[in-house]
């Protein structure tokens, strides 16, 4: 291995020169203030209008329920209100507020939003052109002429766009947390966060739920946050190498990844489709309990399925790549 | 090149410590998964009584608390502006009573029965925690009990094909659901005025069914003897409101008010409140 230190330094550079890192940035110095605000005008309605949490999560948990009621509402939506009711009492029996606003919390719930489409969004930037655009603007040939192996190539581009998935994760949970801290505060790392709700249909299973301290939460879901982007990667990854087009390959992730969203929104009559990268993509909500966009996945099996789609990914690439000809 | 060099080795050694770290936060969830832990609670199970002193009496305090809860009528199905009786109560108290007037929680659901809010009542301990902050309790219950029958076993027929078979039959047994919710409220608070709306006919433009204003009134005589023996609990009676107006005061599903009859409704609690 001793030229592939060199070769990454490369491939890490040309990411760099190409901007797109601060791009990442920028955008989420434009967006997250925007859901700070939001989030600041939500928190001060409901302190305006509650005494304090425990009413606020009371009339939560009576709104949810006279829903439940409505002979109008979905059943899908019936059995996720059904979930958060049982929940919410839960946190109202031991007495602890679950979403005291503050920049930890802030940054918590911001992760569980972004995980499933807007983190993947921010990744696809990266390295949906990180082979084809070498194709673009025909580089290709000068770096394969080169006397290295075209695996070593490959292998350092992977590297490189692993490194740029950690930032990516890290610069979007620090910046969240400064920019929501100046608002709400800087506090919340030892606020208690219940995990290990078992759900199955809309019944929660609490036998299992333990509270840990919100860093430890917020860790934890950072982990899973930077897997499901890793698996975007190499997905996004292996179509660079199979579709010629920058364009192209972008949009073809970019339709995946937004497919599997609109689908975990509806398809629960269709199970089949948990078998999809774009369904299991969102890996925290098992952390805290929501129930699962369709029967039967759990957090096992939302890894497996998605490790099953990296590993292919990463195979297809490597064999494609190695035997293609490039040259024309 | 100089510059580049020392870039690459900050990228490098910021990506290898974030991913490291990454990788362990991702440790934490298999290890959380694969060992199962046992809950050992460092949080203390809540105490009803902590961080909600019992409210002092409406008349000696500063402030209105207000707390509603109950079935649909609490809800406010039926309004058009969502608002219900209750909204209109705290207006009109806002204006009367020159107080600061607050309203905790309408913890109103649609379709409650007595038994189920007797049993909420005993066991939820926000419900708990919300009824002994208050100091004004408004309360309707008891025309799912008595009514719910009466529309499931006339499901699709038209109105005038209603009957009401087997509404005097529940009565006793509805009635003991009351005064469990009314016993129970009593101890969870005390000292709140808590007033409780009446039953009213919604069939009474009906002539068959005029009669179920006969089992109505035996539900509020005796409603009201429950009620009479406490002395901070007061009934609010609106069947007259609607027997001859059921028109203008009920809602398009001829079971609830409209903006209108909710308005009638509040009118008589803020006059009872003077």
């Amino acid at each position: 291995m001793p030229k592939i230190i060199p070769l990454i330094e490369n491939e890490t550079l040309k990411i760099w020169k190409k901007r797109r890192f601060f791009v990442i940035v920028l955008i989420l110095l434009a967006l997250i203030p925007i859901f700070t605000y939001a989030e600041l005008k939500v928190a001060k309605n409901n302190a305006a209008k509650f005494k304090d949490w425990r009413n606020q999560v009371m009339q939560q948990i009576t709104d949810f329920q006279n829903t439940l009621s409505s002979d109008r509402v979905p059943e899908e939506w019936k059995r996720s209100r059904r979930v958060a009711v049982q929940q919410l009492q839960y946190y109202l029996d031991h007495d602890v507020n679950p979403s005291a606003p503050n920049g930890v919390t802030f940054t918590r719930s911001f992760l569980d939003n972004a995980v499933s489409l807007f983190i993947p969004l921010l990744v696809l930037a990266l390295g949906s052109d990180i082979v084809s655009g070498e194709r673009t603007t025909g580089t290709i040939k000068m770096l394969l002429t080169r006397p290295v192996k075209r695996s070593k190539v490959l292998f350092s581009k992977l590297c490189a766009l692993t490194m740029y998935v950690s930032l990516t994760v890290a610069v979007t949970v620090l910046l969240c947390y400064a920019i929501a801290g100046l608002f709400f505060g800087y506090s919340g790392w030892g606020m208690p966060v219940f995990t290990g709700f078992q759900v199955t249909g809309s019944v929660v299973d609490s036998s299992r739920a333990h509270a840990i301290p919100q860093w430890l939460y917020l860790m934890m879901q950072a982990g899973l946050t930077w897997y499901s982007a890793m698996i975007v990667a190499l997905l996004a990854f292996m179509v660079s190498v199979l579709i010629r087009s920058t364009a192209a390959s972008m949009m073809t992730m970019m339709a995946a990844v937004i497919a599997g969203t609109i689908l975990s929104g509806m398809s629960s009559s269709w199970t089949s489709a948990k078998y999809l990268f774009a369904v299991n993509l969102k890996l925290t909500g098992y952390l805290d309990g929501s129930p699962p966009p369709i029967d039967g996945m759990s957090l096992p099996f939302s890894l497996t399925i998605l490790a099953i789609w990296g590993i292919c990914a990463l195979v297809v690439s490597f064999g494609v790549f190695t035997k293609q000809d490039i040259l024309n | 090149m100089v510059k580049f060099r020392k870039l690459w080795l900050a990228l490098a050694a910021a990506s290898l410590c974030t991913t490291a770290f990454l990788i362990i936060g991702f440790g934490f969830v298999l290890k959380d998964m694969l060992i199962p832990v046992f809950p050992k609670f460092d949080v203390k199970p809540v105490n009803p009584e902590r961080g909600a002193p019992a409210a002092p009496v409406m008349e000696e305090t500063g402030e209105i608390r207000i707390a509603a809860l109950g079935d649909s009528l609490t809800k406010g199905t039926g309004d058009s502006t969502g608002e219900g009786y209750v909204k209109k109560v705290v207006e009109g108290l806002m204006l009367e009573k020159g107080k600061p007037v607050r309203m905790l929680n309408n913890l109103a659901i649609n379709g409650l029965q007595a038994d189920e809010l007797a049993d909420r009542l005993a066991d939820d301990r926000g419900f708990q925690y919300v009824l002994k902050q208050a100091n004004l309790i408004l309360l309707t219950i008891g025309g799912n009990d008595l009514f719910n029958s009466v529309r499931a076993s006339n499901a699709g027929r038209k109105l005038s094909a209603y009957s009401l078979k087997g509404l005097s039959n529940r009565l006793p047994e509805a009635m003991e659901r009351f005064e469990r919710v009314i016993a129970e409220l009593h101890s969870i608070n005390a000292n709140a005025t808590i007033i409780y709306i009446g039953l009213y006919n919604p069939f009474y433009d009906i002539e068959e069914l005029r009669s179920g204003s006969l089992e109505v009134q035996q539900w509020n005589k005796e409603a009201y003897t429950v009620i009479q023996s406490y002395p901070n609990m007061m009934m609010i009676p609106v069947f007259d409101l609607f027997e001859w107006n059921i028109g203008n005061y009920l809602s398009s599903d001829h079971f609830h008010p409209n903006g209108q009859g909710y308005e009638r409704i509040a009118d008589r609690i803020l006059e009872s409140l003077k």
